[in-house]
């Protein structure tokens, strides 16, 4: 009839219609539509009886006519969901080895995970919080001293420049530390003698009280804008006046008696995560450290804090910033005679960082701050995720192992008149209601790690169980993840034939261990792995601890706060060497180790400032006994003598410093590190190139001169009996000063302080290497109960027919070994690829040698081998009856 | 080897069984016309055709959905009983459905006419 056969009705509608359709009226309705379709191709074309069919089979959907209300509408379900629940518990409570090693499992994936994520989610909340968070940027700067220095440093005056000529600049704040360079300072209350040794100090614009959105307790943002103002912590000023209102009371800092500082404000506890956490705030109205030192666009000592107005694009004014460096920085050079002057400003950068930006990604500019690593946060999220995918392959894996057991169910279930999907239901709730419990126990291991985690993590984690979205969103996840993990079981064990299941005729999962095999190599992958990332972090851990570093850091007790003492210095430093296990005594504020003085300068060759670029070196301030003290090996020339009165100019220097600025047989050679000549500097001694900064960078050049700088006292001891001397140098300083607390800190841990976030990692990837593993073994092990039930009879026949222990313990074991080989073979170069690039920060690294994956590969054979070996040795010893009397 | 006991499959069973309590005998209008157009065709009834006869004759137009529902109502009442009839060429080798009034559906039927025309009747004349 159809004049046109080749115009057919949507092909997708039809099969979706056969598809929804009660299946008894499905086939005279097919034809209804195909006639309907036929009379108006003929009707009214081709295009309208297309859109028309589908129209029509759009309205067969409702719910007389689809097939799946049907059913349940006619069946009470409730019955059987009881006896799903049911028999999911008995199924629990029969196999306890089998649930506990599941179920306990999983838990501990879900802990290893919420664990990870806690404190994923502390890193990326740093400085999310600000009302202004969109327009509150930092300025940082690149400047060229023969390397690149990238920096938030800026001159002092660069605030207010900002806030002059850039109409798009809302507000200015900058701070910057007490003590240039770290180091701790003395405080103490106007009426009392007694000093209290304090760090976290700050000095800070008025302004950045309200830039950073501080929540006051007592006072306001206004609190700093008189001078000589101090705002304290909460408990900071709990623990100076307790019981008493701080508010207008006076302090003295560092014996600095002249200059008494008022209370004028209590911060409260921060409740959020900011790079930005101080303990004092001292205000930084009209201070200048030195004369001019607030018009010197010279020297770089102020992190500065921008607000943009609503308007403002960062990017348009970042590109106008540049002339800051033409206006300002330029008639500086000249007027010290750089003949590069041009050069060195147009090589200068400035930029713009998003405040939330600073704790994750410190893009190389250097600040005070403590940072975060973008990269391991990544890293972690990775493992939590793997650490997860292995419990969760460990639950599918473990539930279609038991479908020996559960099989005859199956058969039984559907010869009753179970339909295909009450099974998959059923196999689903069991999986999500193992979930959910999983999740309970996750939850409280979670609860009852996170104090350790928090200590080896340097965190203060809690359980956010009071915020709206945590325990719905855990809910959520338990039903998500127990249905992921019970699809596969639940469609493998529903589709078993009832006849041939209750025949007893399928020999179920032998066939199917390849797959298990991959789950398996897959577990083990990620735990070699993450054995080689352990064993690497400590090997560099370990390199760094006893790597050559040029000084002797060992037995030096550093005794901090002597700055205040003033003239009794050199009567402590008597006091001292005269203490028997005192070998030797130096007062510097710089020292090889983190947060002491820093003091960059620009070198050049005497006479040479005008025609070469300087160089960036730092130039410390040292006494007779430094060089000896700390063991830096003297190379060449010799150290500073009280015998030669021309010592005050004289300058000893490492290596670094003489190859970069090219000195050839630099004994008697003049150098300079001001550009108008006005201090020269004759090289008396060369010392070795000694590593006083971290390991992660180059050793910088570095010259030490004699003068006084004296917040330090380092003191050599040369006896075991540590605990003796340390109770004499005790007695000594308590004798000298008794107004002031003695400070002391050993150098060797300060040292190891300096790479606490390297051992923070090590411990991190060992704990999660544990974490891993044993949700492995856990794995190869319930497989191996498997395997071994398997192949009961065949074992059974075996020993029948003779075969030895050994022989069916090896043919069992090589069963298991597989896998873990495979594994060793995909883990080992994914793990020699990343750890490879986590040295690579390093300039100076251990290698990754051979052994380390020798020891890896033997770890993980190990386990393995323990955990198989008790069911392997069980099947081989046990009475070959007993897996065949059903025969 | 004893698989299961019958008991239990009849407890099951009875889930399945669906017994439904005839209400009164009301039709609605669209049933009313449905079951109407299917007497008029007389053994020539099925969906298309039912459609059509609609279609000429009240100027209705009615979709397949719509019109299936209420003949599967129909059905599941008694009112109407269906059955396939041959394979044909067209409609894509599909058989028809053929719907047939039951004798409780004429009866429903005429009791409904009876009732208009009762109530037709108690109208007092209109002059």
């Amino acid at each position: 009839m159809s004049p046109d056969n080749d115009v057919r009705p949507s092909a997708l509608f039809l099969r979706l219609f056969r598809w929804f359709c009660d299946p008894d009226i499905v086939e005279g309705l097919e034809g209804d539509l195909l006639e309907r379709f036929e009379i108006r191709l003929h009707k009214k074309g081709q295009r309208k009886a297309k859109w028309l069919f589908i129209k029509d089979v759009a309205q067969l959907f409702r719910p007389g006519l689809i097939r799946f209300f049907k059913e349940s509408q006619k069946r009470n379900s409730l019955g059987m969901y009881k006896n799903y629940f049911k028999t999911a518990r008995r199924n629990l409570l029969k196999q306890k080895m089998y649930s506990s090693v599941k179920i306990g499992g999983f838990a501990l994936g879900i802990a290893a995970c919420l664990l990870i994520a806690l404190y994923i989610k502390d890193e990326l909340s740093y400085d999310q919080h600000y009302e202004n968070n969109d327009r509150f940027y930092r300025i940082a700067q690149t400047v060229y001293y023969g390397n690149e220095f990238k920096m938030a440093w800026m001159p002092a005056p660069t605030a207010q420049a900002l806030l002059a000529d850039y109409p798009e600049v809302e507000m200015v704040g900058r701070i910057t530390p007490t003590v240039i360079g770290g180091g701790n300072n003395q405080l103490r209350k106007a009426e009392s003698p007694q000093n209290s040794n304090e760090d976290n100090f700050i000095y800070a614009d008025p302004t950045i009280l309200e830039l950073f959105e501080t929540p006051m307790l007592m006072g306001d943002h206004s609190a700093l804008q008189e001078a000589n103002t101090i705002v304290l912590s909460k408990s900071k000023a709990d623990k100076f006046f307790p019981g008493e209102n701080p508010i207008g009371q006076l302090m003295i800092l560092n014996e600095n008696a002249s200059n008494p500082l008022k209370v004028t404000g209590v911060m409260d506890q921060p409740i959020h995560r900011s790079h930005f956490q101080y303990d004092f705030l001292v205000s930084l109205t009209a201070v200048e450290f030195y004369n001019g030192e607030q018009g010197n666009w010279g020297a770089n000592n102020y992190p500065t804090y921008i607000r943009l107005s609503e308007k403002a694009s960062p990017e348009a004014l970042e590109a106008k910033l540049h002339e800051m460096a033409t206006k300002y920085v330029l008639p500086l050079q000249q007027a010290r005679g750089n003949v590069n002057a041009q050069e060195f400003v147009d090589k200068m950068k400035y930029e713009l960082q998003p405040v939330a930006d600073i704790h994750l990604y410190p893009e190389g500019i250097s600040d005070p701050f403590e940072h975060g690593n973008i990269k391991f946060v990544w890293l972690f999220g990775a493992i939590a995720g793997l650490i997860l995918l292995i419990a969760v392959v460990n639950f599918i894996n473990l539930s279609t192992a038991k479908s020996t057991n559960r099989a005859m169910e199956v058969g039984l279930r559907k010869a009753i008149g179970s339909q295909k999907h009450d099974l998959i239901i059923q196999f689903l709730i069991e999986s999500v209601m193992f979930s959910i419990l999983s999740f309970v126990l996750g939850v409280l291991l979670t609860s009852l790690l996170l104090p350790y985690f928090n200590i080896m993590a340097d965190k203060t984690l809690v359980l956010p169980l009071s915020e709206w979205w945590f325990v719905p969103g855990l809910a959520l996840a338990s039903l998500l993840i127990g249905t992921m993990a019970g699809i596969y079981p639940a469609f493998y064990l529903s589709s078993f034939k009832p006849i041939q299941v209750l025949k007893g005729s399928v020999s179920l999962g032998a066939k199917k261990s390849g797959l298990r095999g991959v789950l398996v190599v897959f577990q083990f992958t990620t735990s070699v792995a993450l054995i080689i990332a352990t064993l690497v972090v400590s090997r560099q851990m370990n390199y760094i601890m006893n790597t050559e570093i040029g000084f002797d850091k060992e037995q030096v007790v550093t005794l901090s706060g002597t700055n205040t003492l003033g003239d009794r210095v050199p009567a402590l430093k008597n006091a001292l060497l005269q203490l028997p296990g005192v070998e030797n005594v130096t007062v510097s504020s710089y020292l090889p180790v983190a947060g002491t003085y820093r003091n960059g300068n620009l070198f050049w060759k005497d006479g040479r400032t005008q025609m070469d670029q300087g160089l960036g070196a730092e130039i410390w301030r040292v006494d007779y006994d430094y060089v000896s003290t700390l063991g830096i090996k003297l190379l060449e020339g010799r150290d500073f003598s009280t015998e030669m009165a021309t010592d005050s100019s004289a300058i000893v220097v490492n290596q670094q410093m003489i190859k970069e600025l090219g000195i050839t047989d630099p004994i008697g050679k003049k150098i300079t590190n001001s550009s108008d000549n006005s201090q020269v500097w004759t090289i008396v001694g060369v010392i070795e190139n000694f590593h006083y900064e971290s390991l992660k960078g180059e050793i910088e050049g570095l010259g030490i001169v004699l003068g006084n700088s004296n917040r330090t006292m380092s003191v050599k001891v040369n006896t075991d009996e540590i605990a003796t001397v340390m109770a004499s140098i005790n007695d000594t300083w308590d004798k000298v000063a008794p107004e002031q607390p003695i400070a002391y800190d050993f150098l060797d841990e300060r040292f190891a302080r300096m790479y606490d976030d390297v051992s923070r990692t090590g411990n991190i990837f060992t704990s999660f290497a544990i974490f891993a593993v044993f949700v492995a073994c856990l794995g190869l092990f319930a497989l191996s109960v498997f395997m071994v039930e398997q192949r009961n009879k065949e074992i059974s026949i075996r020993l029948v027919l003779g075969a030895s222990m050994n022989h069916v313990l090896r043919s069992l074991g090589f069963n298991f070994l597989k896998p873990v080989l495979i594994a060793l073979f995909i883990a080992m170069p994914i793990a020699w690829y990343v750890m490879r690039d986590w040295l690579n920060e390093f300039q100076y690294k251990t290698t990754l040698s051979w052994d380390i994956f020798a020891i890896a590969a033997i770890t993980a054979i190990g386990i393995a081998v323990l955990t198989v070996s008790y069911q392997s040795l069980k099947a081989a010893v046990m009475k070959p009856v007993n897996g065949l009397r059903n025969e | 080897m004893q698989l299961f006991n019958l008991e239990a499959v009849s407890i099951i069973t009875t889930f399945k069984v669906n017994i439904k309590i005839m209400g009164k005998h009301h039709l609605g209008e669209f049933e009313e016309i449905v079951m109407l157009t299917v007497a008029i065709l007389h053994g020539e009834a099925y969906g298309v055709a039912i459609i059509e006869e609609m279609e000429t004759r009240l100027n209705r137009s009615v979709s397949i959905g719509s019109l299936q529902t209420v003949l599967k109502r129909l059905e599941t009442k008694g009112y109407l009983e269906s059955e396939m009839g041959e394979a044909t060429k067209m409609r894509g080798g599909k058989r028809k459905r053929y719907f047939k009034v039951t004798n409780l559906g004429k009866e429903v039927l005429r009791q409904s006419k009876d009732q208009r025309l009762g109530l037709w009747d108690a109208i007092p004349d209109l002059a």
